[in-house]
């Protein structure tokens, strides 16, 4: 147990932890409503489409790159399946899920034989895939929303699991909650457990010495855009399952909003470091503190103005924390 | 003859580009000979340029120290904000010189400032640029829509018009200011102590802490520079309105990127030039102007802006490995001689 306890508090997500306690504590004394099971599942159900994308944005963290073409990729999954439901609406839900995650994971592939067979940076190589993906579904269906979804994939995305009481209602955990847990173990059991997992890990911290242990470099790298593209496709089902239409404009620049979910989970932009646990505390953040602006009646104005000042402070807290550690280190080496 | 000689071999990729610029100058030219050449339509590109061009430098800055500046546009915008809240005001009115005169010190001054809590937080706190200027960004978007509360600020003296629409001797304002930018920010990094330096913490800047240089007032100095320019930008952005607004100019930031990238600067920095930058703004700026005249989508426009972007870095990519096999050959066939 004592173990355990100082493994939590020397880990990285025990601030965020932190973070996430107090911002709760200080929004329920404002407003009860907040710490109730209903609200937990409404704003976890909101997140969860950004949630699920910053899952599959870790990986690609992980291995030192960088995915600007999620919002694109969500977007063009999205209108896929708007399009093929209304052509098809006899199909089925597992149909519609496979079809939208396909068509993501097609999408990664070209971003990752852009990084790798061509060799171009992967922040320059998504954005360009993100302006043509993002430029053509625009242009293919013209900004219009998309809507007339059958009703049986409309009754699948109000299913709900269990029934807890809580404030006076019965309420279940939705699926899209569903989706995200899901999403999680997989990507836990992945990084973890699995040769391309480590792979991840080992590219992110250091491409050479990956290469010599044997990893083959551009296989990891190509799998980790495939899963983003992959998980951004089911990000659009889950998107479509709570909004019920679909608005091709809605996820222009959502990328910025999923990389700061993986960042405030810990994930590092240079590459090597990042848990899942640390992206579900990223993501818990990201929705305590939209929802509790909003419950502690804070002006929408300012909502951006808190989230900039919370992602500024917790990156720099960050790297801080790790340069006096890094300091401490050293001390300890010269007096040894 | 020499001069010739020399500017080939340093300046090869200005001048492919340079050549993509006039050919598709000339393609613009054939097809829509009546709009895409007429005098107005000339002159609308030399008021809409500069706005483009600045922001692409202060794009170039933040790059060639291997960093990336996400916060230019809502910077921008953050600091005419503040410079509409004083030109708004029924003193500045009264006296138009003044006001517009102080207006623009004010902009260019509070971008200054936004490039410098960039630049803190990057050198001396050490955070990396993107998530640093991914978290201003959202941090001066915030700011300005708590002061305009989602409208747009107007009411400025009508003479501030005139920046961005005025001319010297026909030649517009705009294109003065953003000549001049183009020179100093040439001096600066090509031709300045400084801006070697810059240069050098790009490539690596471990070593050239090492080697004694003052790399995290180096970077400071970029980020603050980097301010100045955008500010600039914002200048005039909300000349062209007479009004201040946060999502002015919000589509500058990733053709920004797309600029400085096609313009031959490496994202990992370290290498570019400002000439490049400046010919990759024209050309983007002569496709989206002209087929626009020609009729075609903007969205149309916006895919084939990144299908250029994607193109020449393959191209780019693809002639380096040839040339590269080229000189191994040849390095072989001089060895087995």
């Amino acid at each position: 147990m004592q173990k355990v306890w100082k493994n939590l508090t020397k880990s990285k997500e025990i601030s965020i932890l932190a973070i996430i306690v107090v911002l709760a504590v200080c929004i329920t004394i404002v407003n009860p409503n907040f710490l109730t099971v209903s609200n937990f599942f409404d704003i976890m159900r909101s997140n969860s489409i950004y949630g699920i994308m910053a899952l599959g944005m870790l990986p690609v963290l992980i291995s030192g790159g960088i995915d600007l073409s999620v919002s694109s990729t969500i977007t063009l999954c999205a209108v896929v399946m708007g399009k093929f439901l209304q052509a098809n609406p006899g199909s089925n839900i597992v149909v519609a899920i496979l079809l939208c995650m396909v068509v993501g994971a097609l999408a990664g592939l070209v971003n990752g034989l852009l990084v790798t067979k061509f060799h171009i940076p992967p922040i320059v190589a998504t954005l360009g895939t993100q302006t043509i993906v993002m430029a053509a579904v625009l242009f293919y269906t013209n900004g219009m929303w998309i809507s007339g979804m059958p009703d049986w994939f409309l009754s699948f995305g109000d299913i709900q699991f269990g029934a807890i009481p809580s404030a006076g209602k019965v309420v279940g955990m939705p699926i899209q909650i569903l989706f995200l847990i899901l999403v999680g173990i997989a990507t836990w059991l992945i990084l973890k457990y699995t040769l391309m997992g480590r792979g991840i890990y080992a590219v992110g911290g250091n491409v050479q010495s990956a290469t010599r242990v044997g990893y083959n470099v551009s296989r990891v790298t190509t799998f980790v855009y495939i899963y983003s593209g992959t998980l951004a496709g089911l990000a659009a089902v889950t998107d479509i399952l709570i909004v019920k239409q679909i608005d091709p404009n809605t996820f222009s620049g959502c990328e910025l909003d999923v990389i700061a979910i993986a960042v405030l989970g810990g994930a590092s932009v240079m590459g090597g470091i990042g848990t899942v646990f640390g992206t579900f505390l990223g993501i818990i953040l990201m929705a305590v503190i939209k929802n509790g602006l909003v419950l502690v009646r804070v002006s929408s104005y300012w909502q951006k103005v808190v989230m900039g000042i919370i992602i500024l402070v917790t990156i720099s807290v960050d790297v801080i924390n790790r340069r006096i550690e890094k300091a401490r280190l050293v001390h300890v080496d010269v007096e040894e | 003859m020499k001069i010739w000689k020399s500017i080939r071999e340093n300046y090869q990729n200005e001048l492919i580009l340079f050549g993509i610029f006039v050919g598709l100058f000339i393609v613009m030219g054939i097809i829509s000979p009546d709009k895409f050449l007429s005098a107005g339509n000339l002159q609308t590109m030399c008021y809409q340029m500069p706005e483009f061009g600045l922001m692409a430098l202060a794009m170039m800055a933040a790059v060639l120290t291997g960093g990336m500046n996400l916060s230019i546009c809502t910077g921008a915008t953050v600091a005419s904000i503040v410079a509409g809240c004083f030109m708004a005001t029924t003193f500045a009115n009264e006296n138009p010189a003044i006001g517009v005169f102080v207006g623009i010190i004010i902009t260019v001054a509070v971008a200054a400032v936004t490039g410098l809590l960039n630049g803190v937080l990057i050198a001396y706190v050490g955070v990396t640029a993107m998530l640093v200027t991914l978290g201003t960004k959202l941090l001066f978007e915030g700011l300005g829509l708590v002061v305009t509360k989602g409208g747009s600020l107007a009411g400025f003296p009508p003479l501030f018009l005139k920046v961005g629409s005025g001319a010297l001797l026909g030649i517009p304002y705009t294109i003065l200011i953003y000549i001049v930018a183009i020179v100093i920010t040439y001096f600066l990094f090509e031709r300045s102590v400084w801006g070697t330096q810059v240069y050098m913490v790009g490539c690596n800047e471990t070593a050239t802490r090492f080697s004694g240089i003052a790399t995290r007032r180096t970077v400071l100095l970029v980020y603050i520079y980097s301010g100045i320019m955008y500010g600039l930008s914002g200048v005039l952005i909300s000349s062209r309105y007479c009004s201040a607004k946060t999502d002015y100019g919000s589509s500058y930031l990733m053709q920004a990127v797309t600029a400085v990238v096609l313009g031959g600067t490496s994202i990992s920095g370290g290498s570019g030039t400002v000439a490049g930058t400046v010919i990759a703004v024209a050309i983007i700026q002569v496709v989206s102007n002209g087929l626009n005249l020609v009729g075609v989508n903007r969205y149309m426009i916006n895919m084939i802006t990144g299908i250029i972007l994607i193109a020449v870095l393959i191209v780019r990519y693809v002639s380096g490995a040839l040339s590269d096999k080229k000189k191994i050959r040849e390095r072989a066939a001089r060895a087995r001689a």
